[in-house]
C-alpha cells in the first residue's frame, strides 16, 4: 500500500465502510473521529457493564453487498431476534404495526365508534387541499385516528405541530409507495421474506458498536488507522481542491494531507469549517439545514424482566418521552447483569431548547418519574442512569431544506478531491445500510474511478420492506391497463359506427325491396319517432343511430373510467394505509 | 422525473389508444360466438318452427339459417361484421383522440 492515504472524516458506518472498501482495493486511509469510540450515530455506549444502543438499530437491508459485509465482519455474533413493539397511549398498549381489532378493542366501544364515524366523515368530506401532514393523514384515516395514533408522536419527534409539518414530508417518508407499487401489489403478493423482516431482525450480540469495532479492526489490520478524539478544526482548500484537514487531539493540532478526502460530518458543519470559506450564499444555505437531536436517558432497573417489547412508542401526551428501548430484548448480552434491566428513554429535542438544556441529573429524574407514570417500572427500582446526547440525530426535512441542500450540494460537487457521505454528510434520512453504501460507492469512485452519484443513493427501499421493483414491461402494461378512455372520442366513434350500421341496414333492405320492406327493422320507430325503412328514413336512421351510439359510447367510457379510477384510488389508499400502519418505523 | 411520477402522469393524464386490429378480432369473436351459440341453442331446443326471429338475420347474412350449418355461416358473418365494427370504432376513436390531443 504505497499509494497516498485517503483522509476520512467520521468513523461511523459510512466512514468505516468507505475505509473497508478502500482497503479492499489496496488504499490505506486515515479515519478521524471526534468521539472516543467508533460507530457515529449508530454507536453503542457502555455504562457500568450495560450497553446502550443510541436509537435502536435493526439490521436488515436489501443491499446485498452491505449484508455480505455485515456477515463477514460479525459472523456468528449476529443474532436473529424477534420483534415486538407497541404504542402506549392513554394508559393502554397497542400492537405496532397497528392491528385494527387490537386497536379498536383497546380504545373502547365509544371511542372506536367515534373513530369509525370520523373515518367515514373524512372519506365523504375530505380536506380539499392536502398541504399539511394533519390534512394528509386525516383524509386517509379520519381526524380521530389521526389524533390518537399520529399527532402526538410525530410532534414529539419533530417538535413542530402537525398543522405546520408539510404533507410533502409525509409523502416523502413513504415515497416508496408509488402508484406503481400499489398497483403491482394488487397483482403480486409480497415474498415471504418480507414478513420475516417485519417480524424479526438481525442484531449484533453486544449491540451495533460491536459491528463498527469489527470494521475498525478489519481496516486497521489492512494498514489504515482510526484516530479517535480528533476534532476537525478546518478543512483547508486551494480553489476547488482540498489540501489538508487540520485536526485537534487533546489540544495538539495536526494537518492531515491526503490525495482524496471523504467526510461524513454534517454538511452544515463541513461548510463552516472550510478554509477559505465558500460564498455567502452557500454558507447561508448550509445554515438553513436543521437537525433534530436525540437524548437517550439510560436507566438501570433492579428487575430481571420489565416488558416483552424491543421498544415502545410513547404517544401519550402527558409524558415527554417519545420511545423506550428495552435493550435486553434486543440482545440479552446488552445487560451486563442478568438480574437487572437496562432501558433507553428517548427524548427528541432541538439543541438549545428546554429539554436539551436540562442537566443530566434532571433528565434522569424526569425519566424515572415518567417510567413510573407509564407503569413500566417503579422509580424506586431505578438504581442508576446516564445520559447520551446526539445533537444531529435527524436531518429535518422542512419546507426550506430542499433548496438549501441544492445550493450546498452544487458547491460540494464542485470540489475535486472531496466527497461527502452518510446520513448527515448528505443531509439525508438514510439508515445505516444506505449510509454504508454511500461510503462504499465513494470509495469506488476513488479506487475504481467510478462515477457513482452518492446523493442519489436511495432511501426508499429501507422504509418499505415490501417494496417491489417492477421492470419496464410491467410499467408499460400498467400504463396500458390504467389509462383513461377519451369519452368524447369513444362516444363519437361508437355513434358513427352505429349510425352507419343503421343506415347501411336500412338501405340494404330498401334496395332488396319486396311487398313489405323491412317490417322488423321498422319496429325501431317505437324508439326512433319518424324512422321508416325508406331512403329518406335511412338518413334519419343515420342520425338516430349516431345519437344512440354516442350516448351509449359516452356512458360506457365514463363508467369504465370511473370504475378504473375508483379501483386505482382504492388500491393506492389501501397500500398507503398499510404503510402508515408502520409509519413510525420510518420516522 | 422519477419513474413513479412518470407512471402517475401516464395513468392520470394520458388517454388510452386502442389497437384497432385487436379490438376488431375481439368484437368479431364475441359477435361470432354469440350468433353461433344462439343459433345452436335454438336448434337444440327444436320445435315446430325453429328460431323464426333469429332467422330474420338472413335478410342481411345471405345463406344464414337457424341450423347447425347456419350457425357456422352465421359465425363467419358475425365475425366479419363484428371485426369491422370493432375495428371501425377503434380506428375512429384513435383519430378523434389524436385530433383532440393535438387541439389541446
Amino acid at each position: 500500500m504505497d499509494k497516498p492515504p485517503i483522509v476520512i472524516i467520521g468513523a461511523g458506518p459510512a466512514g468505516l465502510a468507505a475505509a473497508h472498501e478502500l482497503a479492499a482495493h489496496g488504499h490505506s486511509s486515515i479515519i478521524v473521529e471526534k468521539l472516543d469510540k467508533v460507530g457515529g450515530l449508530a454507536r453503542t455506549e457502555n455504562y457500568r457493564g450495560f450497553s446502550f444502543d443510541i436509537g435502536g438499530h435493526r439490521f436488515f437491508t436489501k443491499e446485498e453487498e452491505v449484508n455480505r459485509l455485515w456477515r463477514e465482519l460479525l459472523g456468528p455474533e449476529f443474532l436473529r431476534r424477534p420483534r415486538l413493539s407497541r404504542i402506549y397511549y392513554r394508559r393502554r398498549f397497542f400492537y405496532y404495526p397497528l392491528r385494527p381489532l387490537n386497536a379498536l378493542a383497546g380504545l373502547g366501544v365509544w371511542r372506536s365508534l367515534a373513530i369509525v364515524l370520523s373515518y367515514l366523515r373524512w372519506q365523504l368530506f375530505p380536506h380539499k387541499g392536502e398541504d399539511t401532514f394533519e390534512q394528509w393523514v386525516t383524509n386517509r384515516f379520519g381526524r380521530k385516528l389521526f389524533e390518537t395514533f399520529f399527532k402526538t408522536y410525530t410532534e414529539k419527534v419533530w417538535g413542530i405541530s402537525c398543522a405546520e409539518l408539510r404533507a410533502e414530508w409525509a409523502a416523502q417518508r413513504i415515497r416508496g409507495l408509488s402508484l406503481k407499487t400499489a398497483l403491482i401489489g394488487m397483482f403480486r403478493k409480497p415474498p415471504a421474506t418480507i414478513k420475516t423482516l417485519i417480524e424479526e431482525f438481525d442484531y449484533p450480540r453486544l449491540g451495533p458498536g460491536m459491528m463498527w469495532q469489527a470494521a475498525r479492526d478489519a481496516v486497521e489490520r489492512r494498514g489504515s488507522s482510526v484516530r479517535l478524539g480528533c476534532e476537525v478544526i478546518s478543512i483547508r482548500r486551494r480553489g476547488s481542491a482540498i489540501e489538508n484537514v487540520l485536526i485537534s487531539n487533546n489540544g495538539h493540532q495536526e494537518a492531515l494531507s491526503g490525495a482524496e478526502f471523504i467526510s461524513s460530518m454534517p454538511v452544515k458543519e463541513l461548510v463552516e469549517k472550510l478554509d477559505p470559506p465558500p460564498s455567502q450564499s452557500v454558507i447561508e444555505a448550509a445554515r438553513r439545514l436543521r437537525f433534530r437531536g436525540l437524548i437517550v436517558v439510560c436507566l438501570i432497573v433492579r428487575r430481571p424482566d420489565l416488558f416483552p417489547d424491543n421498544w415502545i412508542y410513547i404517544h401519550d401526551p402527558t409524558v415527554k418521552v417519545g420511545r423506550i428501548q428495552n435493550y435486553k430484548n434486543w440482545s440479552p448480552a446488552m445487560a451486563g447483569d442478568g438480574s437487572k434491566t437496562s432501558l433507553g428513554m428517548e427524548y427528541f429535542a432541538t439543541p438549545g431548547d428546554g429539554l436539551w438544556s436540562m442537566s443530566d441529573g434532571a433528565l434522569i429524574e424526569l425519566a424515572k418519574t415518567e417510567i413510573n407514570r407509564i407503569g413500566l417500572a417503579a422509580s424506586a427500582d431505578v438504581e442508576d442512569g446516564c445520559v447520551v446526547r446526539a445533537p444531529e440525530a435527524y436531518p429535518v426535512y422542512d419546507a426550506d431544506y430542499r433548496s438549501a441542500l441544492a445550493t450546498v450540494r452544487e458547491f460540494v460537487n464542485g470540489l475535486e478531491n472531496f466527497q461527502t457521505i452518510g446520513r448527515n454528510g448528505l443531509h439525508r434520512y438514510n439508515n445505516q445500510d444506505h449510509a454504508m453504501l454511500t461510503g462504499i460507492l465513494a470509495a469506488r469512485n476513488i479506487a475504481l474511478a467510478e462515477r457513482n452519484d452518492l446523493w442519489s443513493v436511495n432511501t426508499d427501499s429501507e422504509y418499505h420492506e415490501e417494496l417491489l421493483v417492477p421492470d419496464k414491461a410491467i410499467e408499460e402494461a400498467l400504463a396500458r391497463i390504467f389509462t383513461r378512455l377519451d369519452r368524447t372520442a369513444f362516444a363519437a366513434a361508437v355513434g358513427i359506427v352505429c349510425g352507419a350500421a343503421l343506415f347501411a341496414a336500412t338501405i340494404a333492405l330498401v334496395i332488396k325491396g319486396g311487398d313489405v320492406v323491412g317490417p322488423n327493422l321498422s319496429l325501431l320507430r317505437q324508439y326512433f319517432p319518424g324512422y321508416r325503412v325508406t331512403a329518406s328514413g335511412s338518413l334519419l336512421g343515420l342520425a338516430y343511430g349516431f345519437c344512440a351510439g354516442y350516448i351509449g359510447g359516452w356512458l360506457f367510457a365514463f363508467l369504465r373510467n370511473a370504475a378504473m379510477f375508483i379501483y386505482v384510488a382504492r388500491a393506492y389508499r389501501r397500500a398507503q394505509r398499510g404503510l402508515l400502519r408502520r409509519f413510525f418505523d420510518y420516522l | 422525473m422519477t419513474a413513479e411520477k412518470e407512471l402517475e402522469q401516464v395513468i392520470l393524464t394520458r388517454i388510452v389508444r386502442l389497437n384497432a386490429r385487436i379490438q376488431g378480432v375481439v368484437t368479431g369473436l364475441i359477435a361470432g360466438l354469440l350468433l353461433f351459440f344462439a343459433t345452436n341453442w335454438l336448434v337444440l331446443k327444436g320445435g315446430y318452427r325453429v328460431g323464426p326471429h333469429l332467422a330474420l338475420l338472413g335478410q342481411f347474412f345471405i345463406g344464414y339459417h337457424v341450423s347447425f350449418l347456419g350457425s357456422l355461416i352465421g359465425f363467419a358473418y358475425a365475425f366479419v361484421c363484428g371485426f369491422f365494427v370493432g375495428y371501425a370504432i377503434a380506428w375512429i376513436y384513435n383519430r378523434i383522440a389524436d385530433g383532440r390531443q393535438r387541439a389541446g
